[in-house]
């Protein structure tokens, strides 16, 4: 076997196709020798390069875009809003509020109250503390509260503070972000909180 | 640990990732795309030569991969799926710039035989001391688009000389063939590598 043989089955060679013959011509043609170990060095060394590159860092935020737009990606729940956070808890203090107004007007309606609704009092207001407008519709609510159960008006008038703060943080939120979904969500809560409140009242004709 | 491969610090399997993936959780695509970016990349560069367009082609590759990932039933191994699409991804764009695929036969003509110079007094010196994986990774880069997705295909990715004809449309002779030129191929290169370094000592 001539080189020129040889270079004809080499890839054979390669795959593992040795023969006696063959392994002659390796043994006593050290070109054709170090051609084979060439070839599988450049082999087993190619392996190498399967991993070897690392893309642009920037290259995911690209597709976790491209993934968002095309909604393959659902909207994570993000963390609270600062603005919020004070509010989790808040939010169950006037609804424990709003139904124990209601279960006191119904255990302690005095006879005749409706026609002897009192004008708003003043409410005491601890130093320091900010003193919020009310609308009419509220300051008419915290009458009708004042009549069903004094002692609560205080406490009541917080409640409707609390809402009228929660909806204004909330209308802040949207404003300032009107696609955030989350805050327009935090709204519709605010809103839902207030109207809770009214609901009460209103009811109040019902549990006389 | 191929069926149960930790993500994100333990927290996450491979498995779990792919469940997760498909309910659209970002957390999951983030961390198969770490798990794999590299491989995907890399085939991807060295395929095509070029950074930029490697990474076009990663993205592209990722987002069939996610915009599919429903379908995934694991009839094969997820890294063999994601990188039989990735090497489509980069076959069709390699056949949309009318850049060759399998090799072209002209280049090669002459080259087939006599690769074993005879270099009276010249040591045939063996490369393995002289080539190291950036040597290689140049020498990759140099060669023809046709020769070099062969290469990459079967050297380096480790596709049977089977599912090289398939994929890139040619007979399993002629992927072998050309398999074995481009080898020879860099083989020549690196040796030239070599002997320019050499002479600029």
């Amino acid at each position: 076997m001539n080189c020129l043989e040889f270079e004809r089955i080499l890839p054979e060679v390669l795959e593992g196709g040795h023969t006696t013959e063959r392994q002659a011509h390796l043994n006593s043609c050290p070109a054709c020798s170090t051609l084979l170990a060439d070839l599988n060095d450049i082999s087993v060394q190619a392996k190498t390069l399967a991993d070897s590159a690392e893309p642009s860092p920037m290259l995911w935020n690209a597709i976790e875009a491209q993934l968002r737009s095309e909604g393959l990606i659902r909207r994570p729940t993000p963390p609270p809003a600062p603005w919020f956070r004070r509010w989790q808890t808040a939010w169950l203090v006037p609804v424990a509020a709003a139904l124990a107004i209601m279960v006191g007007i119904k255990l302690y309606h005095p006879a005749g109250a409706g026609e002897n609704e009192q004008p708003v009092r003043h409410i005491a207001v601890a130093p320091g503390e900010t003193v919020r407008a009310v609308s009419s519709e509220d300051q008419q609510f915290l009458n009708t509260v004042a009549t069903r159960r004094p002692a609560r008006q205080a406490k009541y008038r917080a409640d409707i503070d609390d809402a009228n703060a929660f909806i204004h943080d909330a209308e802040q939120a949207v404003k300032s972000n009107p696609g955030d979904v989350y805050a327009q969500q935090m709204l519709i809560n605010a809103y839902e909180q207030k109207q809770m409140l009214y609901d009460l009242a209103v009811d109040r004709s019902s549990l006389q | 640990m191929t069926g149960a491969k930790r993500l994100q610090g333990d927290k996450l399997t491979e498995a779990e990732a792919i469940e997760q993936a498909k309910q659209g959780d970002a957390e999951a695509f983030e961390a198969l795309y770490n798990l794999h970016k590299r491989r995907v990349y890399s085939l991807c560069l060295r395929m095509t030569g070029n950074t930029a367009t490697a990474e076009d082609l990663t993205q592209e590759a990722f987002l069939q991969l996610f915009r599919k990932i429903a379908t995934f039933r694991g009839e094969s191994a997820f890294s063999t799926w994601l990188h039989r699409m990735s090497v489509n991804v980069v076959l069709m764009q390699l056949r949309k710039k009318g850049l060759p695929v399998v090799p072209i036969e002209e280049t090669t003509e002459g080259e087939e035989e006599g690769t074993v110079k005879k270099e009276p007094g010249a040591p045939d010196e063996r490369l393995a001391g002289s080539l190291d994986r950036l040597q290689l990774q140049r020498a990759v880069d140099e060669l023809p688009p046709g020769y070099r997705t062969i290469f990459v295909l079967h050297d380096v990715e480790g596709f049977e000389h089977n599912e090289i004809a398939e994929m890139v449309g040619c007979s399993i002779g002629n992927s072998k063939s050309q398999l074995h030129k481009a080898r020879l191929k860099l083989r020549e290169l690196l040796r030239a590598n070599r002997a320019e370094k050499a002479g600029k000592r």
